[in-house]
């Protein structure tokens, strides 16, 4: 993948990232706002805070990239990284609570649309990421 | 079968540990050295005819007595007299572990090098020469890879050569003219001391004594040689001189290193690109608490199901022992005492287990390292040492081996700061109140309120620190040096093995203290006699009637009170008092709690903020105590926490009943 398409990959992802963090963050302080009911925001402000972290690391590696500061866009990378990492939180979440309430009816308040989390479905983008050259990335770091 | 004694030195995270296990496997001790709180393992293997003992030496970059670890090491080394010392050297870092080497080799003792994570260097398409590198030293190096177990054998059979092989020499690095002129003048005045001499090589008491090392000093005192090595002393600057002999030390290493190693030259590897992200100014920090929020999500969120298993064990253990078990009296000691209590603390294991597997990989990824980096600076802005760091994070697990690892910072003050804030490091033994807490009155936001609670925790010790900074301990902050490991995928064994260690402490708590703590609530809530199972005339009611009104305006009650009380022996103690007091295992707990109009959410809220900040446990007291080597600092950190949990409790508390409808 050229820097170029890694530079449009990054502010993209870094742009929905960080709306969608913020968003998660108004719900949570202001309440459910009319208009956004159909978007899955949990308004957990903390879910929200990991979305703006993950949102700013693509970031900033965009606007790198843009400057040609010549890092190989490593905060890209990164970026790929975390939010591969925290879709496989989100997913092992659901999964144990879905395992919980449905074959060992313990817990409460699990269903199916929860799995429709932004950490989630934004995640399915920084694995498109990861299958391109974030696997290459980590072998590499692996073997230094 | 002969017998020999090994000892495994190193400088840290240079893969010792885990070489140390793939040695012994099970055959391991672990316990305290004589006199000291510093971690001593012990392990046994044979091979050929030979049966060995390993011991596992702190981790050190030196054998100067800057920390208790050092002196542990180097005071082993001399006095226990090992057969052998296997310095485990990181191959992908020679010039570092070399350090140490120099230092190992002045001791005079036969000594192995363990050449390990060599395939990492090989990786990083570095080449070493292995029978150069020995040629040099004068000292067997055998290739190692911890993890995979490779070179084993052949480590332990230069080991068994070695120590069969006579006499030694001692390895000396020519520290110049005049610091030698002065080395001869130091060893002929101690050698008027008969019992150092006998004891110590005089040429490495020489050269400790001109490094300005007070341990060594201390050996001199009250020895005929005193007043000649005094008069010595104060001829010279022993600043001066300890860095000159420290460049001589590298000078040496420079030399050697060329003629052994082939490295691989690039602009910059994965590692240090990572570290470009990760240790940034601005993201560093915003992207550590992010992982510490997946860590806690992960801590609530995957145990759940196991969580589920347990209680429906524990659940059904309770209805069978009261459904089949006569007297009456006997049914409620098992039941509401034994199963009650310790089956509400045991349901917490997956917890604990999947926390310490979370931290382990981090640890082991080289992560946390990067972390201890990223918080010095405002950990320095704030009057604590970076290196406070790594202590704060052990007291996520237990605040007593936590307390211990403040010996590796070497200011006195810095040190007792550390070893005062970090009881507001969230323990894993507060976990089980919080999960309990925050899953019965916040189940949407569970994790993320466990998350706040860290991160209060670590607020508390920080602003604790400036505020003892300006006060009762001021000076300055010692400097910060670290090193960075290469970052590594962990391997499984590895991270399960670390869980496991850490891990099984809580279960052995369980069987021990936590247990005597339960029968003791089960004790004062059935007596005196005739009175209704922890009702207010019973013993805990009527104690928890006394201590309620200091906790009523934090919206607890005497049963929360109560809780608290036998929470000063092990933290857990809270949730499996209150199993007792509320006749429930912790299936019905949640529901009991709900169902309490006494315990708002607001309260239940207060209460996880009080059990984070309030007293530490009897076990940190007692490190306290013998860390600080005074009741004066112990009593002070019962009192500071305790005021200090219940300022913020009741901010807490009431600030949160505004949102939720009231305390």
């Amino acid at each position: 993948m050229s820097d170029t398409a890694k530079l449009v990959y990054g502010a993209a992802l870094g742009a929905l990232y960080l709306v969608a963090g913020a968003l998660h963050i108004l719900v949570a302080v202001v309440g459910p706002i009319p208009g956004l009911d159909a978007l899955p925001l949990t308004g957990d402000p903390l879910a929200g805070f990991v979305m703006l972290v993950v949102g700013a690391v693509f970031a900033a590696g965009a606007r790198n990239l843009a400057r040609d500061a010549g890092e190989d866009a490593i905060f890209v990378s990164v970026g790929v990284l975390l939010s591969v990492g925290f879709g496989l939180v989100e997913l092992l979440a659901l999964s144990a609570a879905g395992l919980d309430a449905y074959l060992l009816g313990g817990g409460a308040g699990w269903s199916v649309a929860g799995l429709v989390s932004p950490l989630l479905y934004l995640a399915v983008f920084g694995a498109a990421g990861y299958l391109a050259w974030g696997r290459k990335f980590l072998r590499g770091l692996s073997a230094a | 079968m002969r017998e020999i004694r090994i000892a495994l030195t190193g400088n840290p995270n240079v893969g010792k540990t885990t070489l140390f296990n793939a040695l012994t496997g099970s055959r391991q001790h672990v316990g305290n050295w004589p006199g000291v709180t510093v971690e001593k393992k012990t392990g046994r293997v044979s091979h050929n005819g030979y049966e060995i003992e390993v011991v596992d030496l702190p981790g050190t970059y030196s054998l100067t007595a800057y920390s208790a670890d050092e002196v542990v090491a180097r005071d082993y080394i001399l006095e226990e007299r090992p057969d052998v010392v296997v310095q485990v050297v990181d191959a992908t870092n020679l010039e570092r572990n070399l350090y140490l080497t120099t230092q190992v080799a002045e001791l005079g003792v036969p000594m192995v090098i363990a050449l390990n994570m060599a395939d990492m260097a090989e990786a990083q398409g570095d080449t070493i020469d292995l029978a150069r590198l020995s040629e040099f030293l004068e000292i067997p190096v055998v290739r190692t890879v911890g993890t995979r177990g490779e070179g084993l054998d052949t480590l332990l059979e230069a080991a068994i050569k070695e120590a069969a092989t006579s006499p030694h020499h001692e390895h000396t690095i020519g520290y110049g003219d005049d610091v030698e002129a002065t080395i001869a003048m130091l060893a002929d005045a101690l050698s008027t001391d008969i019992d150092l001499a006998r004891r110590y090589p005089l040429r490495w008491l020489a050269v400790k004594l001109l490094e300005g090392d007070e341990n060594v000093l201390d050996k001199v005192r009250g020895g005929p040689a005193l007043a000649r090595v005094e008069s010595i002393l104060s001829s010279i600057d022993s600043d001066e001189y300890e860095a000159m002999m420290a460049d001589k030390r590298y000078e040496a290493i420079s030399a050697i290193l060329p003629q052994v190693r082939k490295a691989n030259v690039r602009n910059m590897s994965p590692s240090d690109m990572l570290d470009r992200v990760v240790t940034d100014r601005y993201l560093g920090i915003p992207i550590f608490l992010a992982l510490m929020w997946g860590t806690f999500q992960l801590t609530f969120t995957v145990a759940a199901p196991f969580m589920t298993m347990i209680e429906a064990a524990v659940g059904w253990l309770a209805e069978f022992v009261a459904g089949s078990i006569e007297p009456a009296w006997l049914a409620s000691f098992l039941g509401d005492g034994i199963i009650g209590g310790v089956g509400a603390v045991v349901v917490f294991l997956p917890n604990i287990f999947i926390l310490f597997l979370i931290l382990a990989f981090l640890e082991d990824s080289g992560y946390l390292a990067r972390a201890a980096f990223i918080m010095d600076r405002p950990l320095y802005a704030l009057g604590l040492p970076g290196k406070a760091f790594i202590p704060m994070l052990v007291g996520f697990g237990c605040n007593v081996p936590a307390i211990m690892a403040t010996r590796s910072i070497e200011g006195e003050k810095d040190r007792l700061l550390t070893i005062l804030v970090n009881p507001f490091m969230s323990c894993s033994a507060r976990l089980p109140v919080y999960i309990l807490l925050a899953g019965t009155f916040f189940p949407e936001q569970a994790g993320s309120v466990v998350f706040f609670l860290y991160v209060l925790g670590i607020a508390v010790a920080i602003a604790s620190a400036k505020l003892f900074r300006s006060t009762i301990l001021p000076g300055e902050v010692s400097p910060f040096v670290m090193e960075m490991p290469p970052y590594r995928i962990p391997t499984a064994i590895t991270s399960l093995r670390h869980m496991w260690s850490r891990g099984s402490m809580y279960i052995r708590k369980a069987g021990s203290i936590i247990l005597i703590g339960v029968l003791v609530v089960w004790a004062l809530a059935s007596f005196p006699l005739g009175v209704e199972y922890g009702s207010a005339e019973s013993f805990a009611g009527m104690i928890g009637h006394l201590l309620e009104p200091l906790v009523a305006p934090l919206g607890f009650d005497w049963k929360v009170a109560v809780a608290l009380i036998f929470g000063f022996i092990a933290k857990e103690i809270v949730v499996g008092s209150l199993g007792v007091l509320y006749g429930t295992g912790e299936e019905t707990l949640s529901s009991a709690l709900l169902a309490d109009p006494g315990l708002s959410a607001a309260a239940a809220l207060a209460l996880m903020v009080f059990v984070l900040l309030y007293t530490p446990c009897v076990a940190a007291i007692g490190v306290i105590r013998q860390e600080t080597g005074s009741w004066k600092w112990a009593g002070f950190s019962v009192a500071y926490g305790l005021v200090v949990a219940w300022l913020l409790a009741f901010v807490v508390g009431h600030s949160a009943g505004l949102f939720l409808g009231g305390i």
